[in-house]
């Protein structure tokens, strides 16, 4: 008689807070269960209450994996960005959050990783190591990563500088990059505000752009950050 | 059961001196055997765990029947989902969907009165359930036109259910009977002394392996050792059930110390056979929901027919 094969998951020997913390995670039914309600409670309310209005959704590739950039206001660009992929890819979608901040804490970490299913980025000392974690999620056909290339949340409302990952990401893979803006999320947020206020949004979302055909070299590096900043910055100038 | 009902409850009250009396006293024990020098690193581990689950599994008690049911499932859908995770059922979300939905609907029974006979639970579903889950089991695989692999995963969701579900769901259906305090805390502190001396006797006499292929640290002696002091406890917390005679009391320390041991090794050669340490990691110094309970499983059932034949569930 043949032997059953059976497969228990690696993190089988680890506590809770344990299985919060790991990247890239294992599928829990529970945890589905809460994204997806929450999610859905997300999109109504964003509806309402800042009176959301997405244009350019026929942009989002419908399949392979991609990354989605945008400006960083506040807390609401991601929320945003999260409603604005089809509610079945919702598990398949990564925000890029900084570790120091979204991963410092208990309940942080909970709220990262079950509601928001953040990817932890620490942009301090291991950038390298966290754009390979990237890197590898988007090998995985389907996978949406959302990125603020800024690094941190503006408070002036201009466009900073985006950071050298995303280009050193896409240069020279077959990866689609969406440019997204959203605006309103100064007012609608500002940095240091415990709770938003009923304030309109609007995210738009430009063309995919790929930069398969470049030489992964700095002078490239630099030139995508720059057309992504561009491309971004434009879609902002749409919101009249 | 009530909150009222627990704090006037004679029984309730003695289970609450009883515990607490011999935490204080563990907790002493391993204080003298760290001021001696001893390394008591894992013991405590073991104890801040019990210092965790027995507030909890006695306060549930204590907010009554609703919390006693709904508790007894929800260990049984955590007990069966690690179960589903060390298999790999998991991975089938259908399968393991349905089982969950089983042993939610084992509990909802456990709860809801007959229509026809009334009564706090329904007995007569409590006892079919299972027909029409394991029916309901092997239908899958035909809605979802599936064959590849599908009998290990229909075979492992049956046994998922009916062991980890159902079998162990017995002890919130306890919550019913009239007596259910007693019933309740002493199947619960019986088996885990059952357990903790097993493990004791076991530590010092050796000698013959017990099921060396299953179990090897488990040797004859000290599985002997805790049948014996399983008889030993009904007699001692007769209190618990006045109404039992001196046979029911011994068939009940039988069944504590035999079923206990047996759960015991059922979940050592699951795990054994899957090829893991520990169903999981969720109670520290524990292990998993599943190493904490296996042995109440097979001993749950039994106990209620031992009552139920002898006494009425009312």
């Amino acid at each position: 008689m043949n032997e059953w094969e059976y497969h228990p998951p690696p993190d089988i020997d680890e506590t809770m807070v344990e299985h919060l913390r790991d990247f890239p995670r294992e599928p829990y039914m529970l945890i589905y269960a809460i994204r997806s309600l929450v999610a859905l409670l997300l999109r109504g309310w964003l509806r309402v209450y800042h009176r959301l209005r997405i244009e350019g959704r026929e942009n989002l590739p419908e399949r392979g994996s991609f990354i989605l950039v945008c400006n960083h206001t506040s807390h609401l660009d991601t929320l945003c960005m999260l409603s604005a992929v089809p509610l079945r890819k919702i598990h398949r979608a990564f925000p890029a959050a900084a570790t120091d901040y979204f991963f410092s804490s208990l309940p942080r970490t909970a709220v990262s990783a079950v509601l928001i299913n953040a990817l932890p980025f620490d942009r301090t000392a291991k950038g390298a190591q966290s754009l390979t974690l990237c890197a590898e999620l988007l090998k995985n056909e389907g996978n949406i990563l959302i990125i603020f290339p800024e690094g941190t949340r503006t408070t002036s409302g201009e466009l900073g500088r985006f950071r050298s990952g995303i280009g050193r990401l896409v240069v020279g893979r077959d990866l689609a990059v969406v440019p997204c803006n959203l605006q309103g999320g100064l007012k609608a947020w500002p940095k240091g505000k415990l709770l938003p206020r009923p304030r309109r949004l609007r995210l738009y979302i430009g063309e995919p752009q790929t930069y398969t055909h470049l030489e992964k070299n700095a002078a490239a590096v630099k030139a995508i950050c720059h057309d992504l900043q561009e491309r971004v910055a434009e879609l902002g100038s749409l919101d009249a | 059961m009530t909150i009222n009902a627990a704090m006037h409850s004679d029984i309730f009250l003695w289970y609450l001196v009883i515990i607490g009396g011999l935490l204080a006293l563990a907790g002493i024990a391993i204080a003298i055997l760290h001021v001696l020098g001893k390394d008591v690193a894992g013991i405590m581990r073991t104890y801040r765990g019990w210092l965790i689950m027995v507030p909890i599994v006695v306060g549930v008690i204590f907010l009554g029947r609703t919390a006693t049911i709904v508790g007894v499932t929800a260990i049984a859908i955590f007990g069966f989902k690690e179960f589903a995770r060390a298999t790999g059922l998991y991975a089938d979300w259908w399968m393991t969907g349905i089982v969950y939905l089983a042993i939610a609907a084992i509990g909802v029974v456990s709860f809801v009165a007959d229509p026809r006979l009334g009564g706090p639970g329904w007995y007569g579903l409590f006892m079919a359930l299972p027909v029409f889950v394991i029916a309901a089991i092997l239908l899958t695989p035909i809605l979802r036109n599936r064959a590849k692999g599908q009998l290990q995963q229909v075979a492992l969701a049956i046994v998922g259910f009916v062991y980890f579900g159902w079998m162990f769901s017995h002890l919130g259906f306890l919550a019913n009977t009239s007596n259910a305090y007693g019933y309740l805390l002493f199947l619960i502190f019986a088996v885990e002394i059952n357990d903790i001396a097993a493990f004791t006797f076991g530590r010092l006499f050796g000698g013959r392996k017990l099921r060396e292929n299953i179990s090897p640290n488990k040797t004859l002696a000290g599985s002997l050792g805790a049948i014996g002091v399983s008889l030993t406890v009904p007699w001692l917390l007769w209190f618990s059930f006045e109404h039992f005679e001196p046979l029911h009391l011994v068939l009940t320390g039988l069944v504590v110390g035999i079923g206990g041991q047996l759960g015991d090794l059922v979940i050592s050669y699951i795990k054994r056979d899957i090829g893991i340490k520990d169903m999981g990691a969720v109670i520290g110094g524990h292990g998993g929901i599943l190493d904490r309970i296996d042995s109440m499983i097979f001993v749950a059932p039994i106990f209620f027919h031992i009552v139920r034949w002898f006494h009425g569930l009312a």
